[in-house]
């Protein structure tokens, strides 16, 4: 049987570069990212006291925005076969702003084996960009990825 | 007029450890990569300790690691540290280290948060 297509650790090549589709990030997402994480920070909750804010208005969360790239990061081709994230460095250069289309240009800078034989590390930089290309955020992520099975 | 009460840089101890309450991993949570939930439940507990919340003006950056799987139904609570403060003309840096530790008190997740801080408005 195939399953739905993903790309084993063997497939993947170092400089390899994708570029995801753009989501806007909407009231809602913010709304709905503050009672899910708990953080009902004024930076994001309070229109009226943001708005004498070096912002002028209320941002999303930073994590938000990490959240948000990383699902468009599986719409930027075939997803990987990822186990999980191992380790993330991680920028925030700008604020995301209510309506904003924020998408990822992403490239894959390195491959290296782990001590288990069934899965590598794919180190992915990537750059969450809005609609005016201005870089918002920016950072490495390390991947674990499975290989391909044998036989 | 009197703002919200906020955790001026001022007010940060150095190497000051706060632990946070506890939440519990249910399956409604799992909307998120579950790799990333914990890290985006840590400042959410940040908001449950018995201390005002620190006025951040900017959240600058993170290094974070995932050292152990977060299943649904374990518990998890965060403790930070204030490793770094460091004041500048306007406001101050300040670095937490942060664990996320389960309910067997293993460390789960942990790494390094950078803030921009304001200092405490001149009246």
């Amino acid at each position: 049987m195939n399953g739905p297509a993903r790309r084993w650790f063997e497939e993947i090549e170092v400089g390899e570069a994708y570029e995801s589709p753009g989501r806007t990030v909407t009231e809602a997402d913010i709304v709905l990212f503050a009672g899910l994480s708990g953080d009902y920070n004024i930076l994001h909750t309070d229109a009226e006291f943001m708005k004498a804010s070096i912002f002028g208005e209320r941002i999303a969360h930073g994590l938000l925005g990490l959240a948000i790239q990383s699902g468009l990061f599986t719409r930027a081709g075939i997803p990987y076969a990822t186990l999980g994230a191992g380790t993330l460095r991680w920028k925030f250069k700008g604020p995301i702003k209510i309506g904003d289309t924020i998408r990822v240009r992403a490239k894959v800078a390195a491959k290296k084996a782990t001590d288990k034989p069934d899965r590598g590390v794919v180190t992915v930089e990537r750059q969450v960009l809005n609609q005016r290309d201005e870089v918002v955020q920016e950072g490495e992520t390390d991947l674990v990825v499975e290989r391909r099975p044998a036989g | 007029m009197v703002g919200p009460v906020q955790f001026y840089f001022e007010d940060v101890v150095l190497h000051g450890v706060l632990d946070t309450p506890a939440m519990t991993i249910t399956e409604a949570h799992v909307s998120l990569v579950p790799a990333l939930l914990p890290l985006c439940l840590t400042p959410g507990l940040g908001w449950r300790v018995n201390q005002p919340p620190l006025a951040v003006q900017a959240f600058m950056g993170f290094e974070w690691e995932v050292l152990h799987p977060v299943r649904v139904g374990d518990t998890i609570h965060s403790r930070s540290r204030t490793a770094v403060k460091r004041s500048m003309r306007e406001g101050g840096v300040i670095i937490e280290e942060r664990q996320v530790i389960n309910q067997h008190g293993e460390v789960v997740q942990k790494g390094r948060f950078t803030f921009l801080v304001a200092k405490r408005p001149t009246a």
